[in-house]
């Protein structure tokens, strides 16, 4: 018996329940954790490969770069992240609240729902259905049902909670309810969009508060998702592994309540020098910055658990993946502060660079994590020693050292490309001007990431393996152990500490111990903690969506034609915003580049947002009527024939793809219920857009290439491209080419764009 | 008059940065509430939780 029972001493009166853990639910999840994180890790790999050598495309439409790479972000997050956080949240909640889950039949729903959820999305992203936002790319049917399931946890753990048995909350379940009502809260708010077909929705946000909305998404479901669950696992098994109690638990209360206060301010950190205000990412900057301070002391905290400890750390392959785990936490966290300066920021953004601290946190923190509480659990859940101790402690060792080549290499790729880019030669010119040369020089890096991502993966195997083994092991029935614990007395009041004598109201106000209530009232809890998360994301979207001047409006800037919104859902179908940004700094060495910077008022009809946050190729904001119309198409079919080491799939399925007509005026509807002044459009959506079909495919032809592209997908691709950043320069370069600007009452022979 | 002109009038895209120090300043009441010594002896009973693995446990005394 531990000393916190023995402070305790039983009543003869109150009798005990008796009760069971539901541990047949933590397998499920656990073996789902391991099979979704090997195929999402291995998905991993393959885009790897694909940038270090685009034959690895395969030359199909659905395992090219653009589709597979929303696959692996969200089976790495969602499926593997996801399930290992279902899986030790239900283990430690069902013990620390020494109460079973609150409906079985509730964790079923959740698991099985959230497996057919992943799977769904298994199955659509690789065909190109997507919402264009990162780790929020699933179409608006899986999203209603993510909600629904979300919804479904939040009441179990919440029921779990308040029919609990241990009157204390543990810190743990702080950090798993603040996860919990977080991600609900933003899962919502930045997948509201408008259906404009089965799997097909627009954004109900465009431009700069798009982008403000994703971004605070973005960075909190890296906050939400994959640090506070991680955090709860933490401040859970790192005891339990070192045999004493977590080093401060004091510590630990302020680690919560700085990460649920600060977080939530620190999206716009991602959207330095873009057309979002000033203001917003100068805001998310300070609040980065502050995240420091309590990042660290809950690395120290975790770390320092091992006090007087540490020489088990020698032959405990557990331990070392929570030391390891943490201290990477402690590195990512350090990282991401200073990513958020804005200097520093300059360098990185659109590079590799965050890509390695990405990388950092999630090999690092999330899978060492994840993978010490699966070692740990093995022999508990499956009641047989663990396989093979030796094998663990390989896996350690080969993850370990894929890391380092992982984020070695991309470190560099990053800092290298950062530098190419703002290189200027001695005559004041951009020293590389061909973005092509800023990508062979990091092929060999790119390279080097395929090795470490690889051990990474055969370390996983090799965890499969002993998972499988150990399995194998378990006796044909599984023990269920009876637990005993008292029902908690309803009645039953903190004791009143008497005010000290001589403190006044000072003593009066300590002596009522407001947090030590609120930590046992679990309801009241979730309601400070949606407070908080709430009235600070408030106080960023209100100004960033109500204040005019934010988003100064351009009278040039008109909406595409129907044509080139075609061209432009092919765009987001294909993922190119994974690789191409639509968004120029206001820094010498990009305008130099690329051209004009981008202004707030440009994206005012960009449902969704299509900044980007990588260049993998380059920016394409002002792309529009740089090449001729043949050259895109000869592009499109094979990108080494026209630029000589390019890393682009090829895409030879657009033209040979007919246009499906018939989808337009359903998505021309949904723009226009947005706000887009489609005007005649709306009724006349068709025989527009075959009118410049027409003539963007004479006008290939007439130049020599193919014929008969006026039903191709090809036309609407290259219509969209050479859209691109044209409103404003065609306006500035004389008010006759503005006029030729499409507008929705324009007749279809006018909207014929003329080749540039 | 629209919401969004409402908002633009009165020039508010200053209240973050005041949000900013109210909401450090509640972090730092937090922080010397947590760490006030009376409350050692509780915490210290709270951090004990996840080792209490016997299958039997008892309830707390009546106050």
């Amino acid at each position: 018996m531990t000393a916190a029972v023995a402070a305790h001493p039983r009543t003869t009166t109150t009798p005990l329940d008796a009760f069971s853990y539901d541990d047949d639910i933590v397998r499920k999840f656990l073996v789902a954790c391991v099979a979704w994180g090997a195929i999402g890790m291995l998905v991993g790999v393959l885009i790897a490969l694909q940038l270090a050598d685009p034959m690895f495309n395969l030359g199909l439409p659905f395992t090219s770069f653009g589709r597979l790479r929303p696959l692996h972000t969200n089976a790495v997050i969602f499926a593997f992240g996801g399930n290992a956080f279902f899986c030790g949240c239900y283990y430690s909640t069902q013990r620390l609240v020494k109460a079973r889950m609150f409906s079985d039949a509730l964790s079923k729903i959740h698991f099985w729902g959230w497996q057919a959820i992943i799977l769904a999305a298994a199955l659509t992203l690789p065909f190109g259905f997507t919402q264009a936002k990162e780790y929020a790319e699933l179409e608006w049917p899986i999203d209603i049902a993510i909600a629904v399931i979300w919804v479904v946890f939040a009441v179990n753990f919440i029921g779990t909670l308040i029919k609990r048995r241990e009157r204390h909350l543990y810190v743990a379940l702080w950090f798993y309810l603040a996860s919990i009502i977080t991600v609900a809260i933003l899962h919502i708010f930045n997948n509201l969009s408008i259906p404009a077909g089965a799997l097909k929705s627009y954004s109900v946000y465009a431009g700069v508060q798009d982008a403000f909305m994703q971004w605070w998404y973005g960075h909190n479901a890296v906050a939400f998702f994959l640090t506070t669950p991680f955090l709860g696992l933490m401040y859970y098994f790192m005891p339990k592994a070192a045999e004493g109690p977590v080093f401060s638990y004091r510590l630990s209360i302020l680690h919560f309540w700085s990460l649920v206060f600060m977080y939530i301010w620190a999206g716009p950190h991602h959207l330095h020098y873009t057309s979002l205000p000033e203001w917003a990412g100068s805001l998310g900057m300070v609040f980065s910055v502050m995240l420091w301070a309590p990042s660290w002391g809950g690395m120290i905290n975790g770390l320092l658990t091992l006090r007087g400890g540490w020489h088990k750390v020698v032959n405990d392959p557990i331990l070392k993946f929570f030391v390891i785990g943490i201290t990477a936490y402690g590195m990512s966290t350090f990282e991401g502060p200073m990513l958020s300066i804005k200097s520093v920021n300059a360098l990185a953004h659109y590079s590799d660079w965050i890509i390695a601290h990405v990388h950092t946190g999630a090999l690092g923190w999330n899978g060492f994590i994840t993978f010490g509480m699966i070692y740990w659990l093995l022999p508990r859940l499956f009641q047989a020693p663990l396989y093979s101790k030796t094998l663990a402690e390989l896996h350690f060792w080969i993850g370990t050292f894929g890391i380092i080549l992982y984020v070695v290499a991309i470190y560099s790729a990053g800092v290298t490309q950062g530098l190419m880019w703002r290189a200027f030669d001695e005559t004041g010119r951009l020293m590389y001007p061909d973005f092509i040369e800023t990508v062979v020089r990091l092929l060999p890096m790119y390279w080097v990431r395929v090795v470490g991502g690889s051990l990474y993966v055969v370390g996983v195997l090799m965890m499969a393996w002993n998972i499988f083994k150990t399995w194998k092991a378990r006796p044909a029935t599984y023990d269920v152990p009876v637990i005993h614990a008292a029902p908690l007395e309803k009645r039953w009041k903190e004791p009143v500490v008497p005010a000290p004598v001589g403190e006044g109201i000072i003593g009066r106000i300590r002596a009522m111990r407001y947090h030590r209530k609120w930590e046992a009232m679990p309801v009241t809890f979730t309601v400070l903690v949606t407070i908080a998360v709430a009235v600070a994301s408030l106080f960023e979207i209100i100004p960033t969506f109500l204040i005019k001047s934010n988003v100064p409006t351009i009278a040039s800037i008109k909406p595409y034609t129907p044509l080139e919104l075609y061209g432009r859902d092919m765009y987001i179908r294909e993922g190119c915003f994974n690789c191409h940004s639509q968004q120029i700094r206001p820094l010498r060495y990009e305008t130099e580049r690329y051209g004009e910077y981008s202004k707030p008022g440009e994206s005012v009809y960009e449902h969704p947002f299509l900044w980007g946050s990588k260049r993998n190729g380059p920016d394409l904001a002002r792309e529009g009527g740089k090449y001729p119309n043949l050259w895109h198409v000869t592009h499109f079919n094979k990108p080494r024939d026209i630029v000589t080491g390019s890393i682009m799939p090829a895409y030879p399925s657009f033209a040979t793809n007919t246009i499906d007509w018939d989808v337009l005026p359903k998505r021309i509807v949904a723009m226009a219920m947005l706000g887009v002044p489609y005007g005649e459009a709306i009724t006349n959506a068709i025989p527009m857009a075959k009118a410049q079909a027409a003539s963007v495919a004479a006008d290939i032809a007439r130049n020599g290439g193919p014929t008969s592209l006026q039903d191709r997908e090809i036309v609407a691709m290259v219509a969209y491209i050479q859209r691109l950043g044209r409103d404003i320069t065609l306006a500035s370069a004389a008010p006759a080419a503005a006029m030729r600007i499409t507008t929705p009452r324009q007749a279809p022979a006018q909207v014929a764009r003329t080749a540039p | 008059m629209s919401l969004t002109d409402l908002m633009s009038g009165a020039g508010l895209s200053g209240y973050a940065v005041v949000a900013l120090v109210i909401f450090f300043a509640t972090f730092l009441a937090l922080t010397a509430w947590i760490y006030w010594p009376t409350h050692r002896r509780s915490y210290s009973d709270a951090a004990r939780i996840p080792l209490d693995d016997s299958p039997t446990t008892c309830p707390p005394e009546a106050p």
